[in-house]
């Protein structure tokens, strides 16, 4: 069948099958692309992003929990070791004292919080305490307890992206159905669900998430794991969340089912549901992504937030290897606390700035460069801003 | 259509909205174990006498929280209470009332009477310093579009974002501690106690008439300032112009993080919808016709960007009057973020997990509509369609 192909596309070199016009919408792809590459900090946050990625996937291969911090037991030499016999230990020793052994950290007694990163201040050390340690306990502020920073941040790059990922994309996922029903039947249907939107959405956020989790960290129907519970807390936020996502859909498909390909499907015999799934929901999908991408960055920091207004609960252990967690214990008000009363009594204070550095850092990072992605995305796909 | 019809037709959407939330609340509460709820409501259970003694524990907290009804009864009864304002009372035994004293056994309407005025006062302040900034440099990067001052305000406002509000509120608290006062805090001046709490401290308040420099009578127990409940307004009205100052010198490090913190949204919209107005048809007009660059972008683009800016202004400030949880438990200010962030710790407060979601409610709603309302007294367009 060569006589249909135009005999100006036989003389072009062209490695498509020729007579065939490209996917239209890989077509749109290209072109976004073409405009991303442009944008310079656009793309300096898909770099930090993609460096990220590489991260949490380099904390996969690494041996260290999953699941907590690796808490560390602590002893005073000469009191008496407490710790069980395998349990990871320090121990803990006045400043002005001798060394009691190798492995021992110099602590002032009357303020035993943090340890200076100067011991074995190297990221690359796989010593019991390689990128400082810190007291952590929250309930039982007390109790000494130790966290691995280093071990911590690597994982919590893993946990970070999982909870963010999944509790985004369940969220645009709920959002596009509901949104694409409601704007493409129209009428009674979406009279109902965008009332039921508009409820949703006049709940204030935060709030919304602090009662849902209060609820649903109180049912534990499921046993007491920590998937169980990382799942409730991510059916928390997707029950927040997907309404954001509803009424953005709504409004693009509003405008997508009045486009001459859609009439024409109709004409020719498609079912609504094959329109919505096949014509209204990948046209209308564009403005989700630039929304998505803007919502993954504030997961972790909204997270964090709940634990520093003492949300602890949600998870079994208070040392969960997340960054925003990490971050809030860092700051939290015990943490304050002490520096203050401690240097009202002129005790030397460490205050543990590599601990609050180093999570913020990661959550900086991560926030700022979905950010840049999402602006890019937005200049990129809008016609009107691209000028 | 006539815009009264168009305000009408809006109000008259505003019950469903409202009815929903309220039972979206009742659903989500009814979720709490009644253990809970009992604790927070008349305190914890007999420790001796049996289950005879459990048992009369349990029937006085049904009856005491109408769970001795049918649910749809529940239902109906907190619909109606609600809606004539019986908003309960703020629990005895509750989180909030331990960290709050003043508010303990007080009905949820007259607490949060108490601790919304500094919330509003607070959000009028971070809203004036997001506007002053947000507007212009909006308008610069629109003009000087991927520019080095259009990157700069990019990353600025984005930075603000994705740092965490409660690090860079400790870390200004702890800043002010350790380097300023070189490791003193206690007593009654320095940068700690000019930056923590809503008023100073008991004994401290500084410039006021009352003996000891305890807290004067318009100001009980350092919460419940009369008669406005604003701060500022209530020390100027009562004379006493250095607590006044010293409420504003108090929300100076608040309010510049929560704008911080917020200011993208707003820097983003104006940026784009100004983009947007200046590609049109009457800029180039106007241009042709001679009009002065500045004058094309402050009059003709920017008076019509305004529009979409103002949408997101009084959206903003509802979220903000919504209160500020984190940075008010780290600035230990007494507002009604706090008391918010609290009610919803065990034990809980009903009383204020209802008061508050409904207040936010209300304003979130109204606050749309007046949006609405103004978005379509702007925008012909919108009314007509």
């Amino acid at each position: 069948m060569v006589a249909e192909v135009p005999s100006s596309s036989a003389a072009t070199v062209s490695t498509r099958p020729s007579g065939r016009r490209p996917n239209p919408r890989i077509v749109q792809w290209k072109r976004t692309w073409y405009f991303l590459r442009r944008n310079t900090l656009a793309m300096v946050g898909l770099g930090i992003i993609v460096f990220l990625v590489f991260v949490a996937l380099y904390a996969l291969t690494q041996p260290y929990p999953w699941t907590d911090l690796n808490n560390y037991c602590a002893y005073t030499p000469g009191s008496g070791n407490f710790c069980a016999p395998g349990e990871p230990s320090v121990c803990v020793y006045t400043p002005g004292t001798a060394a009691p052994a190798p492995g021992c950290y110099q602590t002032p007694k009357q303020f035993p919080a943090f340890i200076p990163p100067t011991l074995t201040f190297s990221p690359f050390a796989t010593g019991p305490l390689p990128l400082g340690s810190f007291i952590a306990n929250v309930q039982n502020p007390g109790s000494l307890q130790f966290y691995n920073l280093y071990q911590g941040i690597l994982r919590g790059a893993d946990w970070s992206l999982m909870l963010s990922v999944s509790i985004v994309g369940s969220g645009a996922a709920i959002g596009l159905l509901v949104g694409a029903i409601s704007g493409y039947f129209g009428g009674l249907v979406d009279e109902a669900l965008m009332r039921f939107v508009d409820v949703m959405l006049s709940i204030p956020q935060l709030l919304f998430v602090l009662i849902t989790v209060a609820v649903i960290s109180q049912l534990a129907i499921f046993g007491d794991s920590l998937a169980t519970r990382m799942g409730l807390l991510i059916a928390a936020f997707v029950v927040v969340w997907w309404p954001f996502y509803a009424r953005i859909v709504r409004g693009q498909v509003l405008v997508t089912r009045e486009m001459k390909f859609v009439e024409a499907a109709k004409a020719s015999g498609a079912s609504a549901g094959r329109i919505v799934r096949k014509h209204i929901i990948p046209n209308s999908v564009y403005p989700v992504f630039v929304q998505m991408s803007l919502d993954v960055g504030s997961v972790p920091l909204l997270i964090g937030g709940l634990i520093y207004l003492g949300f602890t609960t949600i998870f079994p252990s208070n040392t969960f290897p997340e960054w925003g967690t990490l971050s809030a214990l860092s700051v939290n008000p015990s943490v304050l606390t002490s520096i203050l009363v401690n240097s009202e009594l002129n005790i030397q204070v460490y205050v543990p700035w590599w601990m609050m550095l180093f999570p913020g850092l990661m959550l900086f990072m991560f926030a700022i460069s979905v950010n840049f992605l999402s602006d890019g995305l937005r200049d990129a796909l809008d016609p009107r801003l691209r000028r | 259509m006539r815009m009264w019809i168009y305000v009408i037709r809006r109000l008259l959407l505003l019950i469903p909205v409202v009815l929903g939330v309220m039972t979206i609340t009742f659903i989500l509460v009814s979720g709490i174990p009644a253990s809970e709820r009992c604790l927070a409501v008349i305190g914890a259970p007999p420790t001796h006498g049996g289950s005879a003694a459990l048992q009369a524990y349990y029937a006085h907290c049904d009856s005491k929280l109408g769970l001795n009804h049918p649910i749809y009864t529940q239902w109906a009864i907190y619909m109606g209470n609600t809606l004539t304002f019986h908003w309960g009372l703020v629990g005895n035994g509750s989180t909030a009332a331990s960290v709050i004293p003043v508010i303990a056994g007080q009905p949820v309407t007259t607490a949060l009477g108490w601790l919304l005025p500094y919330t509003i006062e607070l959000a009028i302040f971070s809203l004036a310093i997001i506007l002053v900034v947000a507007i212009p440099l909006g308008r610069l990067s629109a003009v000087y579009r991927n520019r080095p001052i259009d990157q700069a305000s990019r990353v600025m406002s984005f930075s603000g974002f994705a740092i965490p509000t409660f690090l860079l509120g400790s870390l200004a608290l702890i800043g002010a501690v350790l380097i300023i006062t070189n490791y003193h805090w206690a007593g009654c001046s320095g940068p700690y106690q000019e930056m923590y709490g809503s008023w100073p401290k008991q004994g401290c308040m500084l410039g006021s008439s009352a003996s000891n420099n305890n807290y004067p009578l318009w100001l009980q127990f350092g919460t419940v300032s009369t008669p406005t409940g604003f701060p500022t307004i209530d020390a100027a009205l009562h004379g006493q112009w250095v607590v006044a100052g010293d409420t504003i010198l108090r929300m100076v490090f608040p309010a510049l993080i929560i704008a911080y913190g917020s200011i993208a949204l707003l820097l983003r919209f104006v940026r784009n919808s100004m983009l947007e107005v200046m590609n049109l048809d009457f800029i180039r007009t106007a241009r042709a016709k001679g009009v002065p660059e500045a004058v094309v972008v402050k009059r003709h683009a920017g008076r019509n960007s305004l529009n979409v800016t103002i949408t997101v202004l009084g959206l903003t400030f509802a979220f903000f009057i919504g209160g500020f949880p984190i940075i008010e438990e780290v600035f230990g200010l007494q507002g009604v973020g706090r008391a918010l962030a609290l009610s919803v710790q065990q034990p809980y407060d009903l009383g204020l997990i209802f008061g508050t979601t409904i207040l936010f409610t209300f304003i979130v709603v109204f606050a749309n509509i007046i949006v609405d309302v103004v978005y379509a007294f702007l925008d012909p367009r919108v009314r007509l369609g």
